[in-house]
């Protein structure tokens, strides 16, 4: 039986003993204070919590702690400090992709799992791809417009 | 102590649990992690102890053996949607399946398990004839996949057992045409209002050697008819249009949905009629979109 979590998170390995169904979204805020990652549905509907396990997208509110065990998470304040992460938030800035800044933890998670898969993405991929992710205020297309101009900046990285 | 939640560290050990508490397991999350949420920062509680299966190397993979493909418990939506080895219409239900980050999480096993009458998976599976193989400490059985689903949130399932894999069998002709489709709202995360699949094997000279369909959302759980599938096959392609509304009648009798019927009934014979008239075109494409 596997007593201690043990998993990578945003390149170092962590352990912690827990309740095994304890949010990931929990412990990552709370015990770990990464606060990036947020919550506003809590049921997988909005992808606010959006982190990468094993470089896929998941939503973190639905993921028990258990289900982490050996895993690769990384969250935003690990992808920020990677030269994808950068080339992504630096084209949503410029972009003009961010105002309340409530959805783009997640957005810019999107837009990674998103440019791994698809490195030169079409419109209909962009937006497949962040077809998870609510967003209030932007009505989305500069938050397209700037995955775009991500892909084209950073053209090789993905 | 009395433990509610374990992470058995390989099959056996889960097997082994399962037989001792009866605890159930859960997988991806994406349901139950959602239907037993207590708010932020609280742990989510369970009416029942819980084993955590995500980790076990054994219940993944997607496999052709002898013929047939297995798709293992623990595969994922978006394992299934990119596997050439599954067929068509299983790959289309699972990469219409929620949002990217959804179908990186949730499980066939799981999909199969919760036996929700609007799940998609068990759709084109039931249509497909797949069985399910469980296992348990003591045995392995297999069963009719539409035999395991009992009716709403119900299956065979013992308290002993976990779902082990699917195994999908090839027909014994490659089917002419197939098709798919899924009704819901938004793109992302939308839950089938209604689904349904068909697919459609002609001889060299157009005569249906087999049809089959099956509908999701539309009752107690998948719908499907032999003896409706039998009043097409052995008929030729071109008296389609003469037997389509004794066929759609039909049809409409094995359905039983619960909420928005006349919606749901007037739906599925639109779908169904779209389907066998574009069979009846003899179109050069095997998928009909």
């Amino acid at each position: 039986m596997i007593r201690e979590i043990q998993f990578t998170l945003n390149g170092e390995v962590v352990a912690l003993t827990c309740d095994p169904l304890k949010r990931l979204l929990d412990v990552l805020r709370e015990d770990f204070g990464l606060t990036g990652t947020k919550e506003a549905c809590g049921e997988g509907e909005c992808g606010a919590c959006s982190v990468l396990k094993d470089g896929k997208i998941i939503t973190t509110c639905m993921v028990p702690m258990g289900a982490v065990h050996g895993c690769e998470i990384m969250t935003i304040e690990g992808l920020r400090e990677t030269q994808r992460g950068r080339v992504i938030i630096e084209a949503f800035a410029d972009g003009g992709a961010v105002q309340c800044g409530f959805c783009i933890p997640g957005m810019v998670i999107a837009a990674e799992s998103l440019l791994e898969e698809h490195p030169e993405p079409t419109e209909e991929q962009i937006r497949l791809g962040i077809s998870g992710n609510l967003c209030r205020c932007t009505g989305y297309d500069l938050i397209v417009e700037s995955i775009r101009l991500a892909a084209q900046r950073g053209k090789g990285l993905w | 102590m009395v433990e509610t939640c374990y992470i058995p560290k390989d099959l056996a050990e889960a097997l082994r649990v399962r037989k001792e508490t009866g605890a159930k397991p859960i997988a991806g999350g994406t349901d139950l992690m959602v239907v037993h949420r207590r708010g932020t920062g609280i742990v989510p509680r369970f009416p029942w102890p819980v084993m955590i299966i995500t980790q076990l190397q054994e219940l993944k993979g997607i496999h052709e053996e002898d013929g047939k493909i297995s798709i293992y418990s623990g595969s994922t939506c978006h394992e299934i949607e990119a596997s050439e080895l599954v067929p068509y219409q299983v790959r289309k239900a699972a990469s219409l399946m929620g949002a990217q980050s959804l179908r990186n999480l949730a499980t066939i096993g799981g999909n199969v398990c919760n036996a929700s009458p609007k799940g998609d998976l068990p759709v084109p599976l039931i249509m497909l004839d797949a069985r399910v193989e469980l296992i348990s400490a003591t045995g392995v059985r297999q069963l009719l996949l539409d035999d395991f689903i009992t009716g709403p949130k119900t299956t065979a399932l013992q308290d002993d057992e976990l779902l082990s894999r699917i195994i999908i069998p090839k027909p014994e002709q490659p089917f002419t045409y197939l098709w798919y489709r899924k009704i819901g709202t938004r793109r992302a995360n939308a839950i089938s209002k209604l689904s349904m699949c068909a697919a459609v094997t002609l001889d060299l000279s157009g005569n249906i050697i087999d049809f089959r369909s099956a509908n999701g959302a539309s009752g107690p759980k998948v719908a499907r008819s032999r003896s409706v599938e039998e009043l097409i096959i052995g008929t030729s392609v071109d008296t389609l249009p003469d037997i389509l509304p004794r066929v759609l009648d039909a049809y409409d009798g094995i359905l039983s949905p619960h909420a928005m019927p006349q919606y749901r009934r007037s739906s599925t014979r639109r779908m169904l009629a779209y389907f066998l008239t574009e069979v009846g075109k003899r179109p050069a494409e095997q998928i009909i979109q």
